[in-house]
């Protein structure tokens, strides 16, 4: 897991590009129409989300479609999975424990 | 949602859970090294040493060892009991630490530059009958994707804590 794809969508303009993105591939005008952005400061942004490989530019007649790429959303989510686990696993841990421990309890009061 | 000075947006990590059993015995489990030995480690973790010294302002060092496909290495978690109020609540930081209780650095270990250095937790135990909630909050995560996805994950685990309990 590297850093540039957390500080590419640490700016928040950038994480609603990447929101956007995410129902459509857009030109870079429709991008900055739905969002209320300026178009130099879209294209800004779109340079920065290329360079960390989190979108892609597929030229297309006089236009260029910017459409999202999903491998480093992969990397991300399985990196997130870690720790989106732990207190998960560790209270299961805790529960089955909990249960181990009743049962010694009972079998020592017989 | 709380904004600090730096213009980090920090948010509180909660999750919830009841436990089948007894909140003495709950009580026990967090706050005897032998019990949190018992459970302390994510699956396939052991968790091969476990220090406490429980008294306000006392420190516990817990350590959890990943399985051979994850690395085979023991990881250390410190902090200091901040409030101890026997089977109602327990305060205290958490800190990613070497063996001997020494803070590490989170980016030493491969961690985001916005991982907290401390994440100040606070357990909450609650009798129902025979059974035990357990509120667990780790206050003041920078709001981040991680933030994001643990929200999702612990909503996905009361989800099914709660039809886990309905089928009961």
């Amino acid at each position: 897991m590297n850093t540039i794809t957390f500080n590419a969508l640490a700016e928040p303009n950038r994480l609603r590009i990447v929101e956007l993105l995410r129902e459509n591939p857009y030109p870079v005008g429709e991008i900055a129409r739905r969002l209320v952005l300026r178009q130099p400061q879209v294209s800004k942004h779109l340079r920065v989300l290329s360079a960390a490989g989190l979108v892609k530019v597929h030229p297309a007649a006089q236009q260029r479609i910017y459409q999202l790429q999903a491998k480093p959303f992969k990397e991300l989510d399985n990196w997130l999975e870690t720790f989106r686990r732990i207190w998960e696993t560790r209270l299961d841990n805790l529960d089955k424990y909990m249960q181990e421990l009743k049962e010694d309890q009972k079998r020592n009061k017989k | 949602m709380t904004e600090n000075t730096n213009n980090v947006i920090k948010e509180d990590l909660v999750v919830t859970r009841i436990i089948d059993a007894p909140i003495e015995l709950v009580w026990k489990a967090w706050t005897d090294p032998e019990h949190v030995k018992r459970w302390w480690g994510p699956k396939n973790y052991t968790s091969p040493t476990c220090k406490i010294d429980l008294h306000e302002g006392g420190k516990y060092i817990f350590c959890m060892h990943s399985p051979i496909d994850q690395g085979d290495l023991d990881m250390y978690t410190t902090g200091v009991y901040k409030k101890i109020v026997p089977m109602e609540r327990l305060e205290f930081t958490q800190s990613l630490s070497d063996k001997d209780g020494n803070k590490i650095e989170p980016f030493q270990v491969g961690m985001p530059p916005d991982f907290p250095k401390e994440i100040r937790t606070q357990i909450v135990f609650r009798a129902i009958g025979n059974l035990t909630e357990l509120t667990i909050t780790e206050f003041d995560w920078p709001v981040s994707q991680m933030s994001v996805y643990s929200y999702a994950g612990m909503h996905q685990s009361i989800d099914k804590l709660s039809a886990s309990l309905a089928r009961a």
